[in-house]
C-alpha cells in the first residue's frame, strides 16, 4: 500500500545569473492498494520520474507526504525501502557479474544470507522465465534480458510493493507480453501493490486496474479507464487521455 | 555487514576485469625488476670499461719512453683507426684518442715542453668517461719524468709535492648503490597509482554511466557503508599491486648481472616489509581521492581526464627533492607521496627509519582517506541523480 500526498518538488537548472527554477511535482497524489495495478500515466516530463524517485527516498520532496505500508518514507528511509522494490529508469546491470551474482548482490544488501538470495534468484529466473540467463554474464544481454535480471534484482527481497518507472521502454512486443504476464501473477497470486509509470495508452488498457493521470506536475484525474472514458464522455482512452492530460491551448498547437 | 558486501562484491568485479588487471599486474611487477636488471646492465658495461686497460693512440711510434711507461702500468696500447675523428663525432668510437707528435721524443730528450693532445668529443659520453683516465695517465708519466730529473739534479722530488692528497669516502656499498636505484622506490608508487585507478573510476563515475547507481541506492543501506565497502575494494586492489611489486624484487636480485651492484643492492624480507608498510596506507589514500575526483564525473572518460591531476600530482611531488637543494625537510615527510618516496629511499640507502618518520605519513595518508570518503558518501545521492 502506497499512498502519497500534495507533493511538491522545485528544482533549481543551472547556475549563477542563469539558474532558473523548475517545478517538476506540484501537489502530485495517488493512492495504491495491495493486489492492484496501478498506472501512472502522463506525457514526458510530467513529473512521473521525479514522484517516483521521491517514493523511493531518492529525492527529498519539498513538501508533501509519502506512506509505504504505513511507514513514513521521509523519516524512516531505509525501514521503507526494504518494503519496496524499485525498477527504475537506471537500470544498469554489472557486466562481469553473472545474473544470478547481481541479483544476488541486492539480496545481500538487504540483509538476506547467501543461500537465501541464491534460492530467490532461482525462484524468480523460473517466474520470470530467465533460468537460463542466470549463470551467464550480464555483458552482451538483450534489452529484454538486462530487464528481466533487474526486475529480478528489484524483487530479491520479496517487497509487499512495486515501483516500475516505464519498464517496457525499449521491450519488444514478446518482452513486453512476458512483463505484463509478470505483473499481473505478481498481483494475483502474491497480492502485490504494484505502482508502474508509463506514457503509453496501450500498457495502461491491457494492464491497470487504475489509472492516475499526472500532467503539469499535479495529479488530474483518477480512476479505472472506464470511469475515465465516461468522465469524458468517450470510448476512447486515447482521446480521454489527451483531453485530461492536456490544456485546450496545448491541444491547439498539435 | 553491508560494507562487506559491497566489498567482496567490488573485488570479484575488479580481479574479473582480466585485461586490464593482467596490464597493470605486468606493468607493476615487471618494471621493478626489468629496470634493475637494466642497470645493472649499465654497470657492468661501466666496470668492463673501466677494467678495460687500453689506451688508444695515434703516433705512438713517435714516443718510445711514454709507451715503456703505458706498458708498466699494464695498459694495452692500440693504434686509433685512420678515420678516428669521424668516428668520435658520430660516436661509434667509445674511447678518447691520445694523438702524439712526430717529434715527441726528440724534444722530451732536449727538455722541452712537447704537446700531446686528448682527443674527444663532449658530445660523445662513453669517449668522455675515457678522458679523466688518459689525463691521470699522462699526468703520472709527467711527474715520474719530473722526478728522475730533479733527482738528476739532486733536489728531493718531496721539494714538488707539497701536499699528499688521499681520498676517503664516507658512503657505505648500500647508499652507493641508492644513487642508482633512488628511481625504484618512483616505479613502485606509479604502479600502486596506476593498479587502483581502473578500480577506483569503475566503481563511481563507471557506476554513474552504466546506470547502475540509481539502483544501488534503493538498497536500505546506509550510504556511507556501501563507499566503504568500494573504496575498501580499490585500496585492495592498490595494495596487492604495492604488494606484488615490492615482492618482485626478490627474486629479480638473483638476476643482477653485476656482483657489485648485487652486493650494493640489498633489499630483502626487511625492505619489502617496509616498503609495503609505506605504500599500502598511500595506496588508501589514493583511492579515497581518485574516487572523490571520480564521483562528480558523469563518465568512466571524463574521470579519467580528471584524475591527470593526481597522476601528475603524484609522479611531479617526489621531484621536489631534485629542485631544492637545501635537501630533505622535516616537512615532506607530510607531502604524500613525497614523504613515502623520501623514506623508502633511506630504506634503500640502508638508514634507520623510526616509527616516528612512519607515523607522519600515515597519519596523512588516514586523514585524507577519511577526508575522501565521506566526500563520496555526501556525493552519492546527488550523483546517482545528475
Amino acid at each position: 500500500m502506497i499512498e502519497v500526498r500534495q507533493l511538491a518538488k522545485r528544482f533549481t537548472q543551472g547556475r549563477g545569473k542563469k539558474a532558473r527554477a523548475v517545478q517538476a511535482v506540484d501537489g502530485v497524489s495517488l493512492q495504491a492498494t495491495d493486489a492492484c495495478i496501478t498506472g501512472l500515466l502522463g506525457p514526458n516530463g510530467a513529473g512521473k520520474t521525479t514522484t517516483l524517485r521521491m517514493v523511493a527516498g531518492l529525492l527529498v520532496p519539498d513538501t508533501g507526504q509519502i506512506r509505504v505500508d504505513g511507514i513514513d518514507v521521509l523519516r524512516e528511509p531505509r525501514v521503507a525501502l526494504a518494503r519496496m522494490g524499485v525498477l527504475s529508469d537506471a537500470r544498469g546491470l554489472y557486466p562481469r557479474l553473472t545474473a544470478r551474482e547481481n541479483i544476488v548482490y541486492y539480496g545481500r544488501l538487504h540483509g538476506m544470507s547467501d543461500s537465501a538470495a541464491s534460492q530467490r534468484s532461482e525462484t524468480l529466473a523460473h517466474m520470470l522465465d530467465m533460468t537460463p540467463l542466470l549463470a551467464r554474464r550480464t555483458e552482451g544481454f538483450s534489452q529484454g534480458e538486462r530487464m528481466k535480471t533487474a526486475l529480478a534484482r528489484a524483487l530479491v527481497h520479496d517487497p509487499p510493493n512495486i515501483i516500475l518507472d516505464e519498464p517496457t521502454n525499449g521491450l519488444d512486443v514478446l518482452a513486453t507480453r512476458a512483463l505484463r504476464d509478470a505483473l499481473r501473477r505478481l498481483r494475483d497470486d502474491e497480492g502485490k501493490c504494484i505502482v508502474f509509470s508509463t506514457h503509453i495508452m496501450q500498457e495502461v488498457e491491457r494492464l491497470c486496474d487504475r489509472v492516475i493521470v499526472i500532467a503539469h506536475g499535479h495529479t488530474v484525474a483518477e480512476g479505472t479507464v472506464a470511469s475515465l472514458n465516461a468522465q469524458c464522455g468517450g470510448h476512447d482512452f486515447e482521446e480521454s487521455f489527451v483531453k485530461l492530460a492536456f490544456s485546450a491551448a496545448e491541444r491547439e498547437r498539435v | 555487514m553491508n560494507a562487506w558486501v559491497v566489498f567482496r562484491k567490488e573485488l570479484i568485479d575488479a580481479l574479473r576485469d582480466r585485461r586490464t588487471l593482467l596490464m597493470v599486474v605486468l606493468s607493476s611487477v615487471a618494471i621493478g625488476p626489468l629496470v634493475l636488471i637494466a642497470l645493472s646492465a649499465l654497470v657492468v658495461g661501466i666496470e668492463r670499461h673501466a677494467e678495460e686497460r687500453t689506451v688508444l693512440a695515434a703516433g705512438i711510434e713517435h714516443a718510445p719512453t711514454l709507451r715503456n711507461f703505458l706498458e708498466r702500468q699494464t695498459y694495452r696500447i692500440d693504434t686509433a683507426p685512420v678515420d678516428y675523428e669521424a668516428k668520435l663525432k658520430s660516436q661509434s668510437l667509445g674511447d678518447a684518442v691520445l694523438l702524439i707528435g712526430k717529434d715527441f721524443e726528440a724534444e722530451l730528450a732536449r727538455g722541452d715542453v712537447p704537446l700531446v693532445e686528448i682527443v674527444t668529443s663532449s658530445g660523445n659520453q662513453r669517449a668522455g668517461a675515457s678522458v679523466n683516465r688518459l689525463a691521470r695517465l699522462l699526468h703520472g708519466f709527467s711527474s715520474e719524468q719530473a722526478t728522475l730529473r730533479l733527482a738528476l739534479r739532486g733536489v728531493a722530488p718531496a721539494t714538488l709535492d707539497v701536499l699528499e692528497i688521499n681520498d676517503r669516502d664516507l658512503a657505505n656499498p648500500q647508499s652507493r648503490a641508492a644513487q642508482l636505484t633512488s628511481m625504484l622506490p618512483f616505479f613502485v608508487l606509479m604502479a600502486v597509482l596506476y593498479g587502483a585507478l581502473n578500480a577506483a573510476l569503475d566503481t563511481t563515475a563507471g557506476e554513474r554511466e552504466r546506470g547502475s547507481l540509481e539502483p544501488l541506492l534503493m538498497n536500505p543501506a546506509s550510504r556511507l557503508s556501501l563507499v566503504i565497502g568500494k573504496w575498501g575494494a580499490v585500496a585492495a586492489v592498490g595494495m596487492l599491486i604495492a604488494l606484488l611489486s615490492c615482492f618482485s624484487f626478490l627474486p629479480a636480485q638473483a638476476l643482477l648481472r653485476s656482483e657489485t651492484l648485487a652486493a650494493m643492492f640489498q633489499f630483502g624480507l626487511r625492505e619489502a616489509a617496509l616498503f609495503l608498510a609505506l605504500l599500502a596506507p598511500l595506496a588508501a589514500a589514493l583511492a579515497a581521492v581518485m574516487m572523490a575526483i571520480a564521483i562528480r564525473c558523469k563518465t568512466f572518460k571524463e574521470a579519467q581526464a580528471n584524475n591527470t591531476v593526481v597522476m601528475l600530482g603524484v609522479s611531479l611531488l617526489p621531484l621536489v627533492t631534485v629542485f631544492n637543494q637545501s635537501g630533505e625537510a622535516p616537512w615532506h615527510l607530510a607531502v604524500p607521496a613525497l614523504g613515502q618516496v623520501a623514506l623508502m629511499n633511506r630504506v634503500l640507502k640502508g638508514e634507520a627509519v623510526g616509527l616516528l618518520d612512519m607515523a607522519l605519513p600515515l597519519s596523512v595518508c588516514a586523514l585524507i582517506t577519511v577526508a575522501g570518503v565521506v566526500f563520496v558518501a555526501r556525493q552519492l545521492r546527488s550523483a546517482a541523480l545528475r
